[in-house]
Formats: C-alpha cells, structure tokens, sequence
C-alpha cells in the first residue's frame, strides 16, 4: 500500500540546509500495522506528514495505493487524502467550538455523504467507541481518554484505508492508553492499515513492523508480529 | 458545510465576545458614515436629473473673451430661444426663463390678500422643455395666453384655501412697479427638492416683452436677460450642434461680441463652475470630497477588523489545521473566513440603520436636504454593494492570510505570527491612524479659517443691517417714508441703494475715462447706485475727501471710489480729479477705505458709488441698534403698512447674505468635524482590541519578566511604547499630507489663516494623547496581574 523510495525531506536555513529525511525507503503492505520509534528529531513526525500528504518530500518517490504523491499540488494532495486517511494526533485536535457528534460528521461531510447517511455512520462509530452518549458534549467538557476516543472516531468515520497516528497515547494515563492501543489493534484486524508514530516502546510492541529512524535515516526494520500479539495480551491483563 | 460553518461562526462569537463588539460597533459606525454620504451622493447625482428629456435637455451659454481668458454668462439675448427653435431642425423645443432671482418676493393680490412669492416668465415650451408636474392645465397651452399665470399648489392653498376650481380666476401682480391682472391656466405641483430651479407661479414671455417695453429696457441682439434652454431631437450630434451655433448671435447682429455654447441642463448642477470657458467642477467636488471620506472612514473600521481577525485567529488555528488535514480545501476556507465577515458585515448594517435613522434628521439639518431612508430599489442596490464591499474588504486579508497556513506546523503547535503578519498588523494600525490625523489637521483649519472669516473686520458693518423692496407707494413717497424712519428711536441709519452691498452680483461696467486713460482700456469697476447716507449706514470708512452729502448741490455729478479702484487708476492726488462715466463728467469726492464686499475667497476688487437720487432705486437699507431689532422692526413695519396698505413688509438682514457666501464652507467644516470625530474612535476602538489581545499573548512573558524583577510601571510603558512608536510613525507621515491638503484649500481664499506648525503639532499630540490612553489602561491591566497565576497555567 505504501512504497517510499529515497525520500528526501531538508529544510532550507538562510546559511545551511538540514536533511530531517536523507533517503528513506520502506514499503507497508495493506493490512499491516507499521510503528515509527526513534528519539527526537529524527525525523518521525516529518516522515509521518509525507506519509499523510500533508507536507511534500524534497525529493524521491512515495506511492500511495499505486498514485504517485511526490509532486502532487496541494489541492490534489487533498481530493486523494479526503476518505482514504484518518488522523490520530497526540493533542487530539478536536475543534472546541463543535460537539462530539460534529467533530466526528465533518470529515463526512467534506465528502458530500447526505445527511441521513451521516447521521447513522457517526452514531455508529460512536456507539463503538462507548462515547455515544456524549455526542452532544463539547471537547473541554471530556477527560483526555474520551477526547483521544473521539479523535479515533473522525479518523474512521469515513472507513479509512490508512489510519495515521501521531503519538496517540502521549497524552493519555496508561489506562486509557492501553485502551486506545486496543481499538487501533481492533481496526487494524478489521484490515485498515495503521501507521503510528511513537516513542513508547509498548505500544511499539502492537505493531507488525517497526521502523527505527535515526538521523533522518532508516535505522533498523524489524518484523515482530508475535511479540506484538504477547505483549498486547499482557498489556490487557495490566 | 455551510450549516456547520454558521454553527461554528456563531460559537466563536459566543467565545470571543469582546473582539467580536469591537469588530461589530466599529464597522457599524462606520456603515452608518456610508450610509449617510451614499445617501447625500445619490441626492446630489440625480439633481435636475428627472426631467423626461434629461439627455436632450440643454442650456445655451453667452462667451465673451476678454483680457483674463473666456468667461461664460448665463444671460443670453431674449429672442434666442424663438429664433432657435425656429431656424435650427435639430431643435424641438426651446423655451426662455428669467432667472428666479430676478423677481423673489413679488406682490400678489386677490380679492384683499396679498402674498410674496418667487416667479419666471416662461416660454410657451417651458412645460414641454421642462417635466413639471401639472396638476390642472394643459401643458401645450398653459402659457399660450398673454395674461396667463401657472400658480404652484402650495401657493393656491395661500391665496385661495384650495386648489379646485381656480382655474380662470384672477391674481393681480406687482412687478417691476406695474401691476397686471393674471388669469390662472394651471396649477403647478410643488417643485420637488432636487430642482436647481424653484419658483412659485410662472407668467408668459410675452408678457416679459410687453414689461421690459414698459420699463423702456430694448429687446435686441446685444441685450442679454434671460436663461436659454433647448432640447434637441434624439441623435443630434452635440459637438457638431455647437459649432453650427457658436456665432450664431454675431450672425443675427454683428454688434454682438459673444459666441454660444451649450452644456447639458443636468451637468450644471455638479460642475457649476466654468475656467476659461470650459465646464470644470462645482459641487462635484464635494461628492469627490465626501465619497473619499466615506472611503476611508469604511477602510479605518475594515482595518479593525483585519487587525483582530488575524490577530485572534491563532485561538482558531487548530480549526484551520484539522479542517485542512480531513480534506478541507484552501478554497473553502477562504469561503468560510468571507462568509464570517460579511455575516459581521450584515450584523453592523441592522445596527448601522437604526444609527443612520437616528442621525438623519441632524445630517439633513447640516447638508440642508431632505434625505430620508427610503428602501427603494437603488437605495437597497447601494446598501447590497456596500455589505458586500465591506464584508470582502474586511475578510479579504483573514481570509488569505489564514487559509495559507500549512497545517502541519499548526497541528504540531509551532505556527507563530510570522514577522510579515506583524509588520501588516503594524502597518495597518500606521495607515489608520494616519487617516485619522489629516482628518483632524483639515477639520481644524477648516474650522480656523471659518472662523477667521466670521471674525474677521469686512471694513464695513454687516451686522443688524436689514433691507427690503421698494414696492408700490414707496416708490413714490421712498424719502418722506426714510425720514420718518429715520426718526424711530433704535434707528441708527437709512439709505436706499440701486442693490445690495453683499452677496448679490454687483454689476460691473467698464468705460470709465480718467486722465491718463483711454476709453478702451479694460479695466471693470463694480458699482452701485446709492441714495444719501448709504456709505454711513454701511459704516463704510472714508479715507480721504468724504461721501455725498445733501449739502452740496453739486454731489448729483461726485462719485466716490474705493481705495483699488484709485489704486489701479495710478491716480494721485485723486479728490477733485475729473471721470467720465456714460457721456458724463463726475467729480472724485471721496476714497473709501477698502471693504470686503464679496467673499474673502476674492482680493477687494475696484468699486464706485454715484449717487442716485430716482425715489425708484430699490431698495431700503436700515441699520438698526443692537439688542433693539425687535421694536424697531415693528415700528418699522407700521410705517411701511401706512405708506403700503395691502402689501407685507418682508426684510433679511444683511448677514444671512453674508453667511450664504460661505455655506458649502461651513456645511463641510460640520460635517468633516462628525467625520474626523468618528475616525479616530474607530481606530482607538481598533487599539484597543489590539492591545487587549497582545497584553493577553504576552501575559506569560509579562509574567516572567516580573518575577525577575521588572516593575509594573516598567511593564506599562513596555507594553505602551510599542504602540506609541506606531502612532508616532503615523504622525511624522500624516502631517507632511497633511499640510499640502489644507494649503491647497486654503489657497481658494484670497484672505486666509497662516499655518503654523502648532496646528499639526498639536492634530499629532491629541492623536497620540488618545491612543495613549487607550492602549495605556490595558497595559496597566496586565502589568498589575499576579504572574503567578500566568505561569501556573502551561
């Protein structure tokens, strides 16, 4: 699903340029869930805002689903991440001034979904993520875990095929932590495909693959599909 | 979407309530400004404009070309309109009108009733040229009668008690001292406001003829009275119609020394104003004026808007930033900020029409209109252009600034105000408080310079000084009534004058013959011929010799001259010197001090009084003891019934002349004052909200600065200075404009205020007093705040 290919990301200072991606490469197949680590700076949140088409490589390859995305403009960036990607980010990012239910409608909406159809899909997603009677609260009236459930409930309204995830559990008490691992843990089993930037190497430890950046550079690439099924079992048990 | 994004528009109003009242008294105010001027624009664009034939209505003009260019006079030969019509195809109808103010406050009599009121000799067109409304009559034949009278309804209502069945009665006039009886033909719907022309009843040319006959005034090619207007037929072609008039009087009469031209009756209205022959500006100028004003007043209360948008946009750039990232595109956004400030924009235009329907009766009162808020069609079509200007103005920068923002710097929290959006910030704050000072500075100089005018010594004494018409008996008894008038106790002086002395158009002649002079030399004197005691009831200052008296017999053939007019004759020695003026010899008897007997917007132009002993010259002149005016006009309106039964003693006082000289003046001092007032509210109330917002960003910095050890007082002029130097900046580029634009317009009077540098010193000082205070009381707010409290919170 996901082919990158010497990607280059530098950011141009009035003297010097800094590479924060010096050629990447790795691929993520469709279905896996693929954890990013590595220590500050490196390079993850940079690499993670290419992966989600927000930002534009400098130079090298990503294919997204067979599209070539390097070179894109911003607007087609767009069209093609409307539907097809969700967003968990660490600091949740709700918008303050809607509730619930309308944080979790509008990525629906810039999809053109009619309104009864979007009324049923959010109700849905909520009832799943145990937050349904909350649909009508504003962000600031919710605890951190609550808040993280319904940033997870935007990211899958649309039934995404990738899911990004920035530091999901940052924020969160391990309780709920654990807790927002497991329902990532559930979707990826569904068959989306979950790409997690993280520091924590437990929840590092869910994942399919992880992929160590160092430097701006691919690191290590280690395959841990039993281990990922252990811990998480642990985890629960915690 | 657009559900959602009211959703959200309301909420952050609910949230940001203080910003959102700024942005919404600010652009109200100055909407409401919009309104008013958009208003006043529009009465004076469709003056004179509701004439049916308005593009094919012209007026023709006299050209003479003289030692200083070509100047155009509105007066034209009496048979040019007959002859017009008459030998050219392209015209329709042309018609001949007096000049309103030829024949204001005019005697007429039914059955024991006598009114004063203002009437024309028309043509039999006039009614054809013109779209008067007639209520009864026949337009075609309403003036086709020698005897007949076309009467307004309003002055039915006087003479009659009604308007119906009048039609056939009689009305005796009293003009130019010969008195007819009219039969009514027609009664005239009173004129609407916007008509440059205004009269109350309307007599035949003919009967002008017969008068002018009466009166022994010859009507010929090379005597001009009356106004010309024609209409052409549609698709005449206008330029090539003008060359074909252009010497058309000379062909009729080859003493005639004018050409003709034409200009469109509409235009006058606005470009009154002719320069070497050329129709320039006039009172467009004032519609330049205030539309510009309008213009920068929206532009100031706009850049309150921008300014807090932005600024507050970074509690909203998470929104920005989430939208984006779940497929927002840049154009919706964009969409979503216009259609937030134009929502504003329409939330300020209910508060901005209930200001406006307040305002109104006071604005009508200084622009001496009659607007009213009126939905009709253009006026709903203006205010729709207005929001809508206003609402994309305002959002423009928001709406471009903040839907640019990248959203993974916002969604990672590292989006600061970048350095180019403070320095917009910065410079808009500069831009409006610039605007507000040059208001300021040209309000206060226009102030000073109307006020230097009313104070200023004219050399002569306007104050209680009354006239009034010479009419009926008067004539024949006017020195016997001035005797006893005299003698009424309160009466200072009482003169009779061939015209008034201020504000009317004092006739010029040329032809004067002195020694050293030969009869061709162009040099104008104006003139007045004035009865005995004129020059004291004036109080007009003899320099040298002295001014008529009864005593000398030989005073029938002096003339008295003032201090330019001797000066441009270079004569020396003048008192005694010989004149010939009209085939007769005077006698300089006296040099007067110089007056102003025009506007102090004209240098003292050469003038000289002969002295008129007719008991027909016009009219009286009565200066009266200050603080007595009362009694001795009643004592005075005794005589004038018992010397003039049946006809009303109606007087001005001398200085409402004079004030009328300088009402365009004194209608935009008024108004620019409201204007320039309203200016720097807005942009302190822009300030204001600006500084709250940076005294809340900085609370953190504040807080920490404090704890090592900065003082309040240290925080308060930190905060403070940053404003100040942009207000200061504003001044040092404001004043310079300024200063250039009240030069020019004092350069208009030839007798006008000196600027000193105080002037715009001090503009700059209360604008910066102002905004200190301001911006200091929020400073003084933050820089009290426990910092604890600030540093807790991260």
């Amino acid at each position: 699903m996901i082919q990158i290919k010497n990607l280059k990301k530098s950011f141009r200072t009035e003297e010097l340029e800094t590479y924060a991606l010096n050629d990447v490469s790795f691929k993520i197949a469709e279905g896996e869930f693929a954890a990013i680590m590595g220590p500050s700076g490196c390079g993850k949140s940079t690499l993670l805002n290419i992966v989600g088409m927000l930002d534009d490589p400098s130079s090298g390859s990503y294919q997204f689903a067979g599209h070539e995305i390097s070179g894109l403009k911003e607007y087609q960036r767009t069209e093609l991440r409307k539907g097809n990607l969700g967003f968990v980010f660490q600091s949740f990012n709700l918008i303050d001034e809607l509730t619930v239910f309308e944080n979790v409608e509008l990525p629906l909406i810039y999809l053109k979904v009619n309104k009864s159809e979007r009324r049923e899909k959010v109700l849905k997603v909520l009832e799943r993520m145990k937050i349904a009677h909350r649909e009508n609260h504003f962000p600031n009236q919710l605890s951190g875990g609550q808040q993280q459930r319904v940033a997870i409930a935007r990211a899958v309204v649309t039934n995404p095929k990738l899911i990004l995830a920035d530091e999901p559990t940052g924020n969160l008490d391990s309780k709920n932590g654990v807790e927002v691992m497991n329902l990532l843990t559930e979707l990826n089993q569904e068959g989306t495909t979950i790409v997690m930037v993280t520091h924590s190497n437990r929840d590092a430890q869910y994942a399919h693959k992880v992929i160590n950046l160092f430097d701006g550079k691919v690191a290590t690439e280690n395959q841990n599909r039993e281990l990922g099924t252990q811990i998480k079992e642990i985890g629960v048990m915690s | 979407m657009l559900k959602l994004n009211l959703k959200l528009f309301f909420r952050s109003i609910k949230k940001h309530r203080g910003i959102f009242f700024i942005n919404l008294i600010g652009l109200s105010t100055g909407l409401a400004c919009v309104l008013l001027i958009a208003l006043w624009v529009i009465d004076e664009l469709k003056f004179d404009k509701f004439h049916e034939n308005d593009n094919e209505l012209y007026q023709v003009w006299n050209q003479f070309k003289g030692a200083d260019g070509i100047s155009t006079i509105n007066w034209t030969p009496d048979l040019l309109a007959e002859t017009m019509a008459d030998k050219f195809p392209e015209v329709e109808y042309a018609t001949a009108q007096t000049l309103p103010e030829w024949f204001t406050k005019v005697p007429l009599f039914v059955d024991g009733k006598t009114i004063k009121a203002t009437g024309i000799f028309a043509g039999k067109d006039f009614f054809k040229v013109f779209s008067y409304e007639l209520k009864q009559g026949d337009r075609a034949q309403v003036l086709s009668d020698i005897n007949s009278i076309i009467i307004s309804e309003s002055m039915a209502l006087k003479l009659f008690g009604t308007t119906q069945g009048i039609i056939g009665k009689a009305i005796t006039c009293d003009l130019m001292n010969i008195k007819n009886e009219y039969q009514v033909t027609g009664i005239l719907k009173d004129l609407p406001t916007n008509s440059t022309n205004q009269f109350d009843f309307v007599l035949p040319f003919e009967s002008w003829k017969k008068a002018s006959a009466i009166i022994g005034r010859e009507i010929k090619w090379t005597n001009n009275g009356p106004l010309t207007y024609i209409v052409l037929r549609e698709g005449t072609d206008v330029e090539n119609f003008k060359s074909k008039i252009k010497n058309f009087t000379k062909l009729q009469n080859s003493n005639v020394e004018a050409d003709l031209t034409l200009t469109k009756y509409s235009s006058n209205y606005l470009f009154g104003n002719f320069e070497n022959g050329k129709q320039t500006s006039g009172r467009m100028d004032y519609v330049y004026l205030f539309s510009i004003i309008a213009l920068f007043i929206l532009l100031i209360a706009c850049i309150n808007y921008m300014n807090l948008s932005t600024a507050n946009a970074s509690r909203r750039l998470k929104e920005i930033g989430v939208k984006k990232a779940l497929g927002s595109q840049r154009g919706s956004l964009i969409g979503q900020f216009f259609s937030e400030s134009i929502l504003t924009a329409l939330g300020a235009l209910v508060l901005a029409l209930v200001l406006a329907l307040l305002i109104i009766p006071e604005f009508n009162q200084i622009t001496g209109k009659n607007l009213n808020l009126s939905f009709d069609l253009s006026t709903i079509g203006v205010i729709i252009l207005i929001i809508i200007f206003t609402g994309l103005l305002a959002g423009s920068y928001p709406a471009l600034h903040l839907s640019r923002f990248n959203p993974v710097a916002i969604l990672r929290g590292t989006t600061k105000s970048s350095l180019s959006e403070v320095w917009i910030r910065k410079g808009l704050v500069i831009f409006q408080f610039a605007l507000s000072i040059i208001l300021i500075v040209a309000v206060s100089v226009v102030y000073m310079q109307i006020d230097y005018i009313q104070s200023k010594d004219l050399g002569m004494n306007k104050n209680n000084v009354i006239y009034f018409q010479k009419e009926g008996e008067l004539q024949l008894n006017s020195d016997s009534f001035l005797n006893i008038v005299r003698e009424v106790p309160g009466v200072i002086k009482a003169a009779s004058t061939s015209q008034n002395i201020i504000g009317s158009d004092i006739s010029t002649s040329g032809g004067l013959v002195w020694s050293g002079n030969s009869e061709d030399a162009k040099q104008a004197f104006y003139n007045i011929r004035v009865g005995y005691d004129f020059i004291e009831t004036m109080d007009i200052k003899v320099k040298e010799g002295r001014s008529f008296k009864r005593t000398f017999s030989t005073d029938s053939s002096a003339i008295v001259f003032n201090e330019t007019a001797i000066k441009a004759m270079r004569l020396e020695n003048p008192i005694g010197k010989k004149i010939k003026y009209v085939g007769k010899t005077y006698t300089i008897i006296g040099v007067l001090k110089d007056f102003h007997f025009q506007s102090l917007q004209e240098a003292v132009k050469p003038m000289f009084f002969i002295l008129d002993s007719d008991p027909k010259i016009s009219e009286f002149l009565v200066h009266i003891e200050n603080g007595r005016e009362k009694e001795v006009l009643g004592e005075i309106e005794k005589i004038y019934s018992s010397f003039n039964p049946g006809y009303i003693f109606e007087y001005t006082f001398l200085d409402n002349n004079f004030q009328v000289q300088y009402v365009s003046e004194k209608r935009v001092s008024s108004l620019s004052k409201y204007f320039a007032i309203l200016a720097i509210l807005i942009s302190c109330l822009g300030l204001f909200g600006l500084a709250t917002f940076t005294a809340e960003r900085r609370r953190k910095e504040i807080s920490v600065r404090k704890v090592l050890g900065q003082t309040a007082t240290q925080v308060t002029i930190m905060l403070t200075g940053e404003f100040v130097k942009l207000v200061l900046i504003s001044i040092l580029i404001s004043l310079p404009i300024a200063y250039i634009l009240s030069s020019d317009w004092l350069s208009s009077f030839a007798y006008r205020i000196k600027l000193r540098f105080w002037y715009f010193f001090a503009a700059g000082f209360v604008a910066l007093l102002i905004a200190i205070l301001t911006v200091g009381s929020q400073a003084i707010r933050a820089a009290n705040r426990n910092p604890v409290k600030a540093l807790k919170e991260d």
